[in-house]
């Protein structure tokens, strides 16, 4: 249990490559931080720094208030699962989890309490006297964060840790890893490049692209308020529709008018436009699927626009369409609300109306591709 | 299913053709069999004919026993025996320390001028050992590391560029994960306890081997050994003690032939020991579940 800060971190490898920099971060005590963002944007190498696997160029980290800089990484008191599981082949699965626990000469008593211990609340009990080739992914995985676990240590790495699972056992994982941290209630830091996993494990998440952050927040901030167009197109699945338009300010209300509709921005969104005085002018509009209702043709508001792929997810439909001006926009529409003869009607080549939910639009600058209400 | 219809239509089926696939590879390795224990059998033969001491032109003794081992071991040969086990035995420990340490840090550290070192390494490798003998003759001569100290001075020799024999090791020590040292670095250990707790018994196969070519280089070595010996009895390995009896035509040959073959028999007799004890480990795989496959 520990707090850990970053200050102006920053890796470069080589002689130019720069993989992270101007890293700010305060992590509190106890608080599960997910680093989220594409291949190579830095997260893991941020990681591995406060692991003490990657030496730092600038910056410092410190847990708890004691900079860690020039610590070995057995010196950091610190505990970390890796994203290929890195068991130890030769020893089986007890004495894989016992062995940070054996290099510390905890008595045996101890090690053995606090062994068997983690392997019931990871449900590998049955398999403590197993060799790791012996084990499915899964159980390899909850081995993994087993020998974390057994630790106690002050800060908690996980890097990528479900990437090599296939996706039922990555969901299950996950909401496994969401009982494990109240039962183990230690500061987490968790890498991955899955918005879901981000989305769903962290009290707050760090978007980070090309070495820079680009926000922190809880994911109801990332998702209601992106700082910019990346992160607005980075969290959500399907991703946010974004493009090209303009927005109007007429009598003290505004409106956008992508694909000659004219759409009316309303609540919240309408007064902070108001209230930062904000004028006509061009923007890069963001909707995301689920804010796509269906409208009916002649509307001032309805946008034409043609299927291509119908994707049925069961509880709702994936719609890419093509919008009269060659524009793609992917909508969702919860399959629920429809009738049957509404959903016969929703197939390939079919032409179809739509709108935007006027509360829940998001507006960019399109130079700086920052959000103008951030 | 179509394969098995066509030979149908030939008149064979699976099995029989695999029948016959196997009697041809098992007739083909047992010439190769035969081929290969043919001199090593002739040599156990000859070192219990006991009728001549000499060559003769039959195969069969016409007497069997063990005169010739115990007319071995009232020669110098027990003392030469020792000196090149104590080699053997000190080169392969020595060297197996030094081509570990040199493999794993090649493999895992980077600091400057690696590579630069790696391919000097590589291109001095390629020069014949034997360019330096005369020059290695004479240094040694100067400072009494020839004649009886020779073991001493051939010990030195073996140990002193086998850290340039780390290529193999080092190719195996790269198909380790490096994950696997991070995540013991990470649990608390050192570097010292990563490499002889994780790496060590991962890298079991190549230990033997190198413990196996440490061991064999010493123990066969006729040329260097030759000329740091000379011909001091006390510092003579086997090899070159034993070309003492078979040189020339004469009556030295005549009188040592048959003891020459049973002192054969006894040399090969700790290298078979290492190779038998040691080879289950040497094929045996331990790195399986390590990392996702």
């Amino acid at each position: 249990m520990a707090s850990v800060k970053l200050t102006n971190v920053k890796k470069i490898y080589g002689k130019d490559t720069v993989a992270v920099q101007e890293f700010n971060l305060d992590i509190a005590d106890k608080e599960f931080i997910v680093f989220v963002g594409p291949s190579g944007c830095g997260k893991s190498t941020t990681l591995r720094m406060i692991a003490g696997l990657e030496e730092i160029s600038e910056g410092t980290v410190e847990i708890d208030g004691v900079v860690v800089n020039d610590l070995q990484p057995r010196d950091r008191d610190i505990a970390m699962v890796f994203q290929n599981y890195a068991l130890y082949p030769h020893l089986s699965v007890f004495e894989n989890m016992a062995f940070p626990l054996r290099l510390k000469k905890v008595p045996q008593d101890e090690v053995y309490e606090r062994v068997t211990n983690a392997a019931e609340i990871l449900g590998i009990t049955e398999y403590l006297t197993r060799k790791p080739r012996a084990l499915s992914g899964g159980q390899r995985q909850r081995v993994a964060i087993g020998r974390a676990m057994v630790r106690d240590s002050k800060v908690f790495l996980m890097d990528e840790p479900l990437s090599n699972l296939d996706a039922k056992l990555r969901n299950q994982m996950r909401a496994e890893i969401i009982m494990l941290r109240k039962k183990i209630d230690t500061t987490f830091i968790y890498v991955t490049h899955d918005q879901t996993e981000a989305m769903t494990l962290g009290d707050r998440i760090v978007i980070m692209k090309d070495g820079f952050i680009q926000q922190i927040g809880t994911p109801t901030q990332v998702f209601d308020m992106p700082d910019n167009l990346f992160v607005a197109e980075f969290i959500g699945a399907p991703k946010m529709n974004t493009f090209k338009t303009k927005l109007v300010c007429e009598d003290g209300k505004y409106y956008v008018t992508p694909y000659g509709a004219k759409i009316e921005v309303t609540g919240d969104k309408a007064n902070q436009l108001a209230k930062r005085s904000i004028k006509s002018r061009e923007i890069v509009l963001g909707v995301r699927p689920e804010h796509i209702t269906l409208a009916k043709q002649g509307d001032p508001d309805a946008i034409g626009c043609t299927i291509q792929v119908n994707e049925m997810m069961g509880s709702e439909l994936h719609l890419h369409v093509l919008v009269d001006s060659g524009d793609k926009l992917i909508v969702r529409i919860p399959t629920v609300s429809l009738t049957d003869a509404e959903r016969s009607k929703l197939v390939y080549g079919e032409k179809m109306y739509i709108t935007f939910e006027g509360k829940v639009m998001h507006f960019f600058d399109p130079a700086t591709e920052k959000n103008l209400l951030s | 299913m179509k394969n098995n219809n066509s030979l149908e239509k030939h008149g064979l089926s699976i099995k029989a053709v695999n029948r016959i696939t196997n009697t041809f590879i098992y007739i083909f390795l047992i010439v190769m069999s035969i081929f290969w224990l043919a001199p090593f059998v002739g040599i156990v033969l000859e070192s219990l004919r006991v009728e001549t001491t000499g060559q003769v032109n039959y195969f069969w003794p016409k007497e069997f026993g063990f005169d010739n081992y115990i007319r071995l071991f009232n020669s110098s040969f027990p003392k030469w025996f020792l000196n090149t086990l104590l080699m053997g035995v000190v080169v392969s420990v020595l060297q197996t320390g030094f081509i570990l340490s040199m493999s794993y840090t090649l493999s895992r550290l980077r600091f400057k001028g690696r590579k630069g070192l790696m391919n000097l390494m590589l291109i001095l490798g390629m020069f014949p050992g034997f360019l330096t003998m005369i020059l290695i003759y004479k240094v040694f001569a100067d400072i009494g590391l020839t004649e009886n100290m020779a073991p001493l001075g051939l010990i030195i020799v073996y140990c002193a560029s086998s850290g340039m024999g780390y290529y193999v090791s080092k190719g195996f020590f790269d198909t380790i994960p490096k994950s696997l040292d991070e995540a013991a670095r990470v649990d608390g250990a050192t570097r010292w306890q990563v490499f002889y707790k994780v790496i060590m018994p991962l890298a079991k196969p190549i230990i033997i081997y190198t413990v196996l070519m440490g061991f064999m280089a010493p123990w066969g070595d006729y040329m260097l050994a030759r000329f740091l010996i000379n011909n001091n009895d006390a510092g003579t390995n086997v090899a070159v003690g034993m070309y003492k009896w078979i040189k020339g035509t004469g009556d030295t040959l005549y009188q040592n032939y048959t003891m020459f073959c049973a002192a054969g028999v006894v040399v090969s007799v700790p290298v078979t020991i290492v190779f038998m004890s040691l080879q289950k480990y040497y094929v045996e795989g331990v790195t399986g579940g390590a990392v996702k496959g």
